[in-house]
């Protein structure tokens, strides 16, 4: 069984193409039940966002479910194949668990260290599991990518430092006040800037939304829309004396608030701290108005500087993030091969018992004589011996190299003690596995206690 | 005996500097319990120091830094517990690093002094000390605040504003910092001039005796007394918050750890038990 990628991505398409590939339209649930019946892989999850559209599955074939699942895609989603098949982008084995862990960092978004994706891969995950469409090989690759996606953000700063202006006065507001609901917000402007930032306002817990605008009845539109109260412009004055975060955003000409008015403000406030934001082109605000102690006056490039440092700050972390992903995947694989020899682990443990249990039973009329703790003891003596004569082969098994090393060890193996044929892996031999584990204290991870389901 | 809790506190302060670099919850929760650790131990120690002299440990100066350092330990640790928030403690530890340290050196026990047993004395050096274990929040508090303020107006956001908490948060612990250790210091000051008052009159210790306004160690805190009340009066009345508290505070400390260090050790004539 072999895990494989086809996918579409702001890499690969453009906005124009991801729109249109989009699983959500019709759902993620619909399109694992279209896969169910055709390509039919083993298991399935997929993965959709605005920046990508992903199908991962685990099959018996891939080269051939490559081609089945392209053309599915281009059928499920009504886009000719050779529109579609230059922009897909495919992977397999070991390269799946990468691709994941690295979208799962946030490394290949758009916006490098974005946390939402972390919450779509849960989603597609939890849809898939509705389905039962993931079985032992999606399960393990998903739960390890939270893990790394996990650790990757908290030991890199990938995820650090507001990269969109709303959000980046947000952030300030907050490095200013703390707590953002009991503040009180103006907006001077009805614009479609001064909507764009109310809006997003809206969605923090802030105390009260004022809009106030030259023309009443388009604060009063606004301040609808964003349960806020509009204040007449000839009161603008009164509201800067009351608010905490001013966002200014008129298509004036001249600056709106003037220095002195600031100041007389700061008086009446007796100095209470005052955040504004001035995204006006041209400014609203007297830069002037930033010289007094507690006023915080931000402009629109000042937010921009901040983005784009962020922004480089985070592209400094990926190398690090890069590093850790690459050690993740290293300790994965390792996983993987030592899940690869299990089959042979277990027919050699089972080929030793059978020799023991054999030389048991020839040896049952003379052990009749003894006392039932001698013939305990024998029996116990027999089991340690087999369980320590098969400590070392099983270890270095598991610690394979790489997988040629493996495939040839298991192969040796498989001839000098004339193994039966290795089955593939099951339930049992999973359990098996794990009390192995137990028992030789390998460093492999273990699989998840997940119980596998199969479509 | 006061270098034990020393090693505490100097593994406290590496946590702390730990988790300020890495800002991992995990540093976080190890900073918190070494120094819980070193506030714990040094309660014992003041405890042996205690049952050693029959009175409370406080008296000499050495043995007064002791106290103060591990009252300011609580006090930190209990903002710590009730605000969640680690990163001032980085600024902290090293303070209760260096007067540890400067009680250590000069660590003896003092001869008991029949004067220095009444309950007014502990009172006066409890409530004294515990009002400068606030001025030190509010001092080290202060400072955070400027740091986070010059980069909050350089619009350069970087080291300090991913650390700290915001200014807000920062000006009202240093207001309540400054305010609680205000009625400490008030309190304290009176109960000293009561258990004075009591005993003056009829004694012939000539460190009593030199009780005055004008003694170096009284006179200094007094300073120290106006100093806070005018930022309590400033931060009220004219709206001298954030910034200039901030300088105040540290003003204020300033002063407080002058009398706590040089005056007490050299320059006293009246306090030098």
């Amino acid at each position: 069984m072999e895990l494989l990628l086809l996918g579409v991505s702001h890499h690969t398409a453009s906005v124009d193409l991801r729109e249109r590939v989009d699983f959500s339209k019709r759902g993620v649930a619909e399109a694992l039940r279209e896969l169910a019946v055709y390509p039919a892989p083993a298991e399935a999850v997929v993965l959709t966002t605005c920046n990508r559209a992903e199908v991962y599955v685990a099959c018996e074939h891939p080269e051939a479910t490559q081609r089945d699942l392209g053309r599915f895609m281009s059928r499920f989603h009504d886009v000719p194949e050779s529109e579609l098949a230059p922009h897909l982008y495919t992977h397999t084995g070991i390269d799946v668990a990468r691709h994941l862990f690295r979208v799962a960092a946030g490394l290949d978004s758009l916006v490098v260290g974005e946390p939402q994706i972390f919450g779509q891969i849960k989603a597609a995950f939890a849809t898939a599991s509705r389905q039962r469409t993931p079985g032992s090989l999606l399960n393990k690759r998903c739960t390890s990518s939270f893990a790394v996606g996990k650790r990757v953000r908290a030991e890199t700063g990938l995820g650090e430092g507001a990269v969109s202006v709303s959000y980046a006065a947000i952030s300030l507001a907050r490095k200013i006040f703390g707590n953002l609901h009991e503040r009180r917000v103006l907006v001077v402007g009805a614009g479609e800037m001064a909507e764009l930032t109310a809006i997003h306002l809206q969605s923090q817990p802030v105390a009260h939304i004022v809009v106030a605008n030259r023309t009443l009845a388009r604060a009063q539109a606004l301040a609808h829309k964003v349960g806020g109260t509009a204040a007449e412009w000839s009161a603008l004055d009164d509201e800067l004396i009351h608010a905490d975060i001013v966002v200014t955003a008129t298509g004036a000409q001249n600056a709106v608030i003037s220095a002195d008015s600031i100041g007389a403000v700061m008086r009446a406030r007796r100095n209470r701290p005052l955040f504004v934001v001035d995204i006006g082109l041209p400014r609203d605000v007297d830069p002037a108005a930033g010289e007094f102690e507690q006023v915080f006056l931000y402009n629109i490039d000042d937010l921009r500087a901040m983005i784009s440092e962020n922004l480089a700050r985070r592209q400094e972390q990926t190398t690090h993030a890069e590093a850790m992903i690459g050690r993740e995947v290293d300790q994965f694989a390792i996983w993987q091969r030592s899940r690869g020899t299990i089959p042979t682990v277990v027919a050699l443990r089972r080929r030793f018992e059978a020799v023991r249990q054999a030389e048991l039973e020839r040896l049952t009329p003379k052990l009749h004589g003894l006392s039932a703790d001698a013939r305990a003891q024998v029996e116990e003596v027999t089991r340690l011996l087999v369980q320590k004569l098969l400590l070392a082969p099983t270890a270095q098994l598991k610690a394979a190299p790489d997988e040629a090393t493996a495939a040839r060890y298991s192969e040796a193996l498989t001839q000098l003690f004339e193994l039966e044929e290795p089955r593939p892996t099951d339930g049992a031999i999973d359990q098996g596995d794990r009390a192995d584990a137990g028992s030789s204290g390998t460093s492999a991870p273990t699989p998840t206690a997940k119980s596998p389901v199969a479509s | 005996m006061n270098f034990i809790p020393l090693l505490f506190y100097a593994a406290a302060g590496l946590a702390y500097g730990l988790h300020f670099a890495r800002r991992s919850p995990q540093a976080g929760r190890m900073a918190t319990a070494s120094l819980a650790a070193a506030a714990l131990v040094h309660t014992f120690v003041i405890g042996m120091q205690t049952m050693e002299a029959g009175h409370l440990p406080f008296v000499g100066a050495a043995a007064a830094i002791s106290a103060f350092v591990w009252l300011l330990a609580v006090a930190y640790l209990y903002t710590e517990v009730s605000t969640d928030e680690r990163a001032i403690g980085v600024f902290i530890v090293p303070l209760l690093l260096v007067l540890q340290a400067v009680s250590a050196v000069g660590d003896r026990v003092p001869e008991p002094t029949p004067v220095l047993d009444s309950p007014l004395l502990a009172l006066h050096v409890m409530s004294v000390l515990f009002a400068y274990a606030g001025f030190a929040l509010a001092c080290v508090v202060g400072i955070t605040y400027v740091l986070l303020f010059r980069e909050l107006k350089a619009k350069q956001l970087g080291f300090f504003a991913a650390r700290l908490p915001s200014l807000q948060v920062l000006d009202a612990m240093n207001g309540r910092a400054v305010g609680i250790g205000w009625l400490f210091l008030t309190a304290g000051l009176v109960v000293g001039a009561l258990w004075l008052f009591q005993l003056q009159p009829d004694t012939v210790d000539p460190r009593v005796r030199a009780m005055s306004l004008l003694d170096p160690k009284i006179f200094v805190v007094l300073l120290s007394w106006l100093v806070y009340s005018f930022e309590l009066y400033a931060r009220r009345a004219i709206g001298w918050n954030g910034k200039r508290a901030a300088w105040l505070s540290a003003l204020g400390f300033s002063i407080v750890l002058l009398n706590l260090v040089p005056v007490g050790y050299f320059l006293t004539e009246s306090h030098n038990f």
